[in-house]
C-alpha cells in the first residue's frame, strides 16, 4: 500500500466516515500497518526476513449483519464509497457507544527499530554458539527471534478517532538434544510488548539453565494415566483460563448458543477460592492494548470472582445484542480477517497458598510444567491442556521427570476441584490464539501455581 | 497488473545493478459469508498484493540473503525495500546458494474457471446450496460458519530468466451442527480447505456431520485400554502422517541431523507406501512449480514399508549434493522452507466396512480436540472429540472425551488394515488406516 502519514489518514478517515450518517448505519474503518524483523538461526540456517511495512484499509457498516471491504490499496480507499451500500434509518440495528480520540505510542526501554540489524544477528549467533556448545549431545539449536510494529488508526461515525503503535518482541530458543536413540528437548519462550531489553535476562546462567532443560528430558519418564492431583504452573493455569473456560466465556457462543457456560451466569462454576480476569489494559504482556479493532477502550473483564461467574467477554456486535458495556475484545488478525470476540491477558488471580507446601501435602501426584497447546471445547465443556514436561510426586516430594503430559476432562469440575491456588506472583505467557484454526492474534495468559484434585492425566 | 507491478520492481533492481536476485508477487482475492445460525452476520471481500524480494550476496563459500517482504507500489518505497535487502544480504551467511535455473515445467491447471470469471456469484450460490442442506437436517441446527472462496495469482521472476505465473481457486469452510436432548448438548465442528468443487459434496458430507452430532449425544467415556486397535479416517490420518512422517523425510532434518529415517531402511508395515505429489490433481498444493520456481513432481517416500528417497528443496539439494525435488514452500515471511507439497497413501484391499467388521474390539476417531504430535518424537495424546467403539466387529456405542496416546513413528509400523477407499483431505489423499497398540485412557 502507498504510505501516507497518520494524519493524511486521519484526514482521509474522517472525510470518509462523515458520508456515513449514524443514525442510519453504523460505520467504522481501519488501518491496519506491520513491520517485522525475523531472524533464524539453525545448524543450517541463519534467515532473516524483514517486513519493511505492509499495510491495508478495511471498512464496514452494519446493516443486520456486518458488510465488509478490505483492500491493501489506499489509493483506491476513496472506492469504499461505492462498495459500502448507503442506507437510511438502519442506525438503531446496533447500540451505540460514545466516541472517543487516542493517539498513544508504546516506547520501549530499548527501541529495537534503532538497532542495527548486524547487532540482532550478533546477538542471535552469541545465544546460538553457547547453547549450541554446551553439551555434544545438543544436536541441534534453533533461536528465534521475532520483532513487530504493529500500527492501528481507527474512525468511526461516533466521533471516534484513535491510534496506537505497539512493538511486541518474542524469543524462542530450543535446544534439541539426542543420547542413543532418544531424541527430546524443552524449550524457553520470551515475548511482551517489550523492545531489546529482552535480551537483559539472557545471562549465560539462564542459557545454562535452557539447555539443561533439554537434556534433563533425555531422562523423562511417561506419565502415568488414569485420575491424579496435580499442581499446575501458572503456564498450565493460565492456558486453563484461556482455552479450557475461557473461549467458552466468548459471547459470540453465547449469540451462536454453542456455548455450554450460558446457563451459568451468575451461578458457581469454580471452586471459592477462583478469580478470573481478562485485561486487554495490562502493561507489558503481548495481548494488551489500547483500544480494540471496533474503536473500543481497552478495560477489565471480570469473569469469576469467588467461585461464581460474573461476566462474558464482548465485542460490540455481542454486547449490543446482549445489552452490556464490551472492554475491548473486538479483534482482528489484519485488516484481511475478520472482527471477532478475543481474548487478551487472561488469568486466575494468585491466592495464599505456599507452593512448598502444595507438594509436600500431595501424597502421590503429578506436577505439570510448561505449557505446551490447550483446546477450547465451548459446547460441550471438555478440555485438553497439554504440559511440555511434568514430575512426579511421590510422597510430597518432586522426584521424576516426565515426557509430556495431557489433561482431559471436564473443564467445570476441574475448576471445582482446585482447592490451592500459590501465592507467588502473577506471571503471564504470551503465545498464539486462533478462533478455530485461523485469525491468529496475540494473547498472553498465566496466574500462580495451583492444585487439582481427581484430574484425568495420559501421555501428551 | 500484477504484471506491471512486476516490472516497476524488476526495472528498479536492474537500475541498482543488482544481479542476483529473484521477486515473488501474490495476488489474494478473497470472498467469505459469515453465518450465525443459518442467517448471514457478516459478508466480505479482500483484496490483498504482497511481494516478496530475495537478493543473493556471493562469496567463495558462502551465500548471503536477503528476504524482504513489502507492498507499496511507491517507488521511493520500492527502492528503500531494495536497499534494505541488499543490506541484509550483505549481513548473513549461509551455505552457498543459488537461484533455481529456467526448467521445463509440467502443464497442469488449478483454476475453476467458472470460478474465476465470478467468484461473487458462486460463492453465493454455494452458500446458499450449504445454508439449504443444513437447513434440511433433522434434529441438528448450525450454530454458525464460514464459507468463502480464494482466487490467488502467483508470479515468479529471478534474475536466471525463471519467470513463472499460476492462478488458483480453492474453497473453505467452518461448520458447527449442534444437536441438543434433555438438556444435553452435542457438536460436529469442522474445518476444511477443498481444492475442487466437487469435493464440497454438501448433501454427502453434511449428512455425515449431522449424524455425528446426533451421536454425541450418546456419547460415553471410553473403556480405558493399553493396547488397543483404533480406525484413523483420512483427515486425521493427514494430521499425524503430514506432521511428523513429513518432518523426518525432509532433507533439511537429515542435513540436520534430526531424521529418525535412514534409506533403505525398513520403517514402516510391508503394507505402507506413501508418496510426495505435487502435480495431484485436486491437491490443494498442487501446482507446476514450488516457492522458489523448480518444478513440482512425484517422489516416492517410502515403499512397502521401506524409505526410499527424501525431499528437498534448492537449499538442502545444493548442501546434500541431491537434486531438488520441487519441495520449497514458500512462508509468509518470503522464506523458503522445505516442506511437502501433497501426500498420497496407497489403498489397502478391504473396504472400511470390510475392517470395521474385522475388529473385536477397537475405536474409531472421527475427530480429536487437537491432534498435534510433537514432529521430532513423534509422541501424541489427543482428547477424542467424535468417535465410535467397536465390539465384536460393528460400532457399538459413539464416544467422546478420553485420551488416545501413541508415537506417529511407531504407527506406522502398526499398520493392521488399510482401506481400499481413499479420500482428499487438503493436501492428502489418504485411505482409512488401523493401528494396533496404541492408548486409550480415560
Amino acid at each position: 500500500m502507498n504510505e501516507k502519514s497518520y494524519d493524511e489518514i486521519f484526514s482521509l478517515f474522517e472525510e470518509i466516515t462523515n458520508g456515513f450518517k449514524r443514525k442510519n448505519q453504523y460505520f467504522d474503518i481501519l488501518y491496519d500497518s506491520i513491520s517485522s524483523v525475523k531472524i533464524l538461526k539453525s545448524p543450517s540456517a541463519e534467515d532473516i526476513s524483514i517486513n519493511k511495512k505492509t499495510s491495508g484499509v478495511v471498512a464496514r457498516t452494519f446493516l443486520g449483519a456486518w458488510k465488509e471491504i478490505a483492500s491493501d490499496n489506499l489509493s483506491d480507499i476513496k472506492k469504499i464509497h461505492e462498495l459500502i451500500p448507503k442506507v437510511s434509518n438502519m442506525g438503531n440495528k446496533i447500540a451505540e457507544f460514545e466516541g472517543w480520540t487516542l493517539n498513544e505510542e508504546i516506547i520501549p526501554k530499548k527501541d529495537s527499530s534503532k538497532i542495527p540489524i548486524g547487532k540482532k544477528l550478533e546477538k542471535i549467533r552469541e545465544i546460538y554458539d553457547y547453547v549450541q556448545n554446551f553439551d555434544n549431545r545438543i544436536i541441534r539449536t534453533e533461536v528465534r527471534y521475532m520483532e513487530f510494529l504493529i500500527e492501528r488508526i481507527f474512525s468511526n461515525n461516533e466521533g471516534s478517532l484513535l491510534r496506537q503503535l505497539i512493538p511486541r518482541i518474542k524469543l524462542y530458543i530450543i535446544p534439541i538434544a539426542r543420547e542413543g536413540a532418544v531424541v527430546d528437548y524443552d524449550y524457553y519462550a520470551k515475548n511482551g510488548e517489550i523492545g531489546f531489553e529482552i535480551f537483559d535476562e539472557i545471562t549465560t546462567e539462564k542459557l545454562d539453565t535452557i539447555a539443561q532443560n533439554s537434556l534433563d528430558m533425555l531422562k523423562a519418564i511417561t506419565p502415568p494415566s488414569g485420575r491424579s492431583t496435580v499442581i499446575l504452573d501458572p503456564s498450565l493455569t493460565g492456558i486453563i483460563a484461556h482455552e479450557s473456560f475461557g473461549h467458552g466465556l466468548e459471547a459470540d457462543q453465547v449469540l451462536r448458543e454453542r456455548s455450554y457456560l450460558k446457563q451459568y451466569l451468575h451461578k458457581k462454576v469454580a471452586s471459592d477460592i477462583c478469580k478470573i480476569y481478562d485485561t486487554p489494559s495490562l502493561s507489558g504482556p503481548i495481548g494488551s492494548y489500547f483500544f480494540d479493532d471496533e474503536g473500543i477502550r481497552a478495560g477489565k473483564n471480570v469473569l469469576v470472582e469467588n467461585g461464581i461467574l460474573k461476566n462474558f467477554i464482548y465485542d460490540r456486535r455481542t454486547a449490543s445484542e446482549l445489552n452490556t458495556i464490551p472492554q475491548g475484545n473486538g479483534r482482528r488478525e489484519s485488516f484481511a480477517h475478520p472482527i471477532n470476540v478475543r481474548m487478551s491477558n487472561t488469568y486466575f488471580e494468585p491466592g495464599d497458598h505456599e507452593l512448598n507446601e502444595m507438594i509436600s501435602e500431595t501424597h502421590n501426584g503429578v506436577i505439570l510444567t510448561h505449557a505446551n497447546f490447550g483446546m477450547e471445547d465451548p459446547i460441550g465443556g471438555g478440555m485438553q491442556v497439554t504440559s511440555k514436561k511434568g514430575y512426579l510426586i511421590e510422597n510430597g516430594e518432586k522426584t521424576k521427570i516426565l515426557r509430556s503430559v495431557a489433561l482431559s476432562g471436564s473443564v467445570l469440575e476441574l475448576l471445582q476441584n482446585i482447592d490451592a491456588i500459590s501465592k507467588d506472583t502473577l506471571k503471564l505467557d504470551g503465545g498464539t490464539c486462533g478462533k478455530g484454526s485461523e485469525d491468529f492474534i496475540p494473547v498472553s495468559s498465566g496466574g500462580s501455581y495451583m492444585r487439582v484434585n481427581n484430574a484425568i492425566i495420559s501421555q501428551g | 497488473m500484477s504484471k506491471m507491478k512486476l516490472d516497476i520492481i524488476e526495472k528498479r533492481l536492474k537500475a541498482k545493478k543488482i544481479s542476483q536476485y529473484e521477486i515473488f508477487l501474490i495476488e489474494r482475492n478473497i470472498f467469505e459469508n459469515i453465518f450465525l445460525k443459518n442467517k448471514p452476520e457478516n459478508e466480505r471481500e479482500i483484496e490483498n498484493t504482497e511481494y516478496f524480494l530475495r537478493i543473493l550476496n556471493q562469496s567463495e563459500n558462502k551465500t548471503g540473503i536477503g528476504i524482504i517482504k513489502g507492498n507499496s507500489m511507491n517507488l521511493q518505497d520500492i527502492d528503500d525495500t531494495i536497499e534494505t535487502c541488499l543490506r541484509v544480504s550483505k549481513t548473513n551467511a549461509i551455505s552457498k546458494y543459488s537461484f533455481p535455473e529456467k526448467k521445463s515445467l509440467p502443464e497442469i491447471s488449478m483454476v475453476d474457471k467458472k470460478v474465476l470469471n465470478d467468484p461473487v456469484g458462486i460463492k453465493n450460490d454455494l452458500y446458499e446450496e450449504l445454508i439449504q442442506v443444513v437447513n434440511k437436517q433433522k434434529d441438528v441446527i448450525p450454530t454458525f460458519g464460514r464459507f468463502r472462496i480464494h482466487v490467488h495469482h502467483s508470479f515468479l521472476r529471478n534474475s536466471n530468466q525463471l519467470n513463472l505465473e499460476a492462478s488458483k481457486t480453492f474453497f473453505f469452510s467452518e461448520l458447527s451442527l449442534k444437536a441438543e436432548k434433555d438438556n444435553k448438548l452435542a457438536e460436529y465442528w469442522t474445518v476444511n480447505y477443498f481444492k475442487e468443487r466437487e469435493h464440497l459434496n454438501f448433501e454427502h458430507r453434511i449428512k455425515k456431520w449431522a449424524d455425528l452430532a446426533i451421536d454425541n449425544l450418546k456419547a460415553e467415556l471410553p473403556k480405558p485400554n493399553p493396547k488397543t486397535i483404533v480406525i484413523f479416517p483420512p483427515s486425521v490420518l493427514k494430521i499425524a502422517i503430514n506432521s511428523v512422517i513429513g518432518f523426518h523425510t525432509l532433507g533439511m532434518t537429515h542435513f540436520e541431523k534430526i531424521s529418525a529415517f535412514s534409506l533403505e531402511e525398513k520403517i514402516a508395515s510391508d503394507n505402507f507406501s506413501l508418496k510426495d505429489n505435487g502435480l495431484l490433481e485436486g491437491g490443494l498444493n498442487t501446482s507446476p512449480w514450488d516457492g522458489e520456481g523448480n518444478p513440482h513432481q512425484k517422489t516416492e517416500l517410502i515403499n512397502q514399508g521401506v524409505f526410499k528417497n527424501r525431499l528437498y528443496d534448492q537449499k538442502y539439494a545444493l548442501l546434500e549434493n541431491a537434486v531438488s525435488t520441487g519441495n520449497g514452500i514458500r512462508d509468509d515471511d518470503g522464506s523458503v522452507i522445505n516442506g511437502i507439497s501433497n501426500f498420497t497413501i496407497l489403498p489397502g484391499e478391504i473396504s472400511l466396512d470390510e475392517m470395521i467388521s474385522n475388529i473385536n474390539e477397537g475405536y474409531y476417531i472421527d475427530k480429536f480436540s487437537w491432534l498435534n504430535p510433537d514432529p521430532i518424537s513423534g509422541f501424541f495424546g489427543a482428547e477424542i472429540r467424535n468417535g465410535y467403539y467397536i465390539q465384536n466387529g460393528e460400532f457399538k456405542n459413539p464416544i467422546k472425551q478420553g485420551n488416545v496416546s501413541g508415537n506417529v513413528l511407531q504407527m506406522i509400523n502398526n499398520c493392521l488394515y488399510i482401506s481400499k477407499e481413499r479420500e482428499f483431505a487438503e493436501n492428502s489423499l489418504f485411505p482409512y488406516i488401523a493401528f494396533t497398540n496404541l492408548h486409550i485412557s480415560s
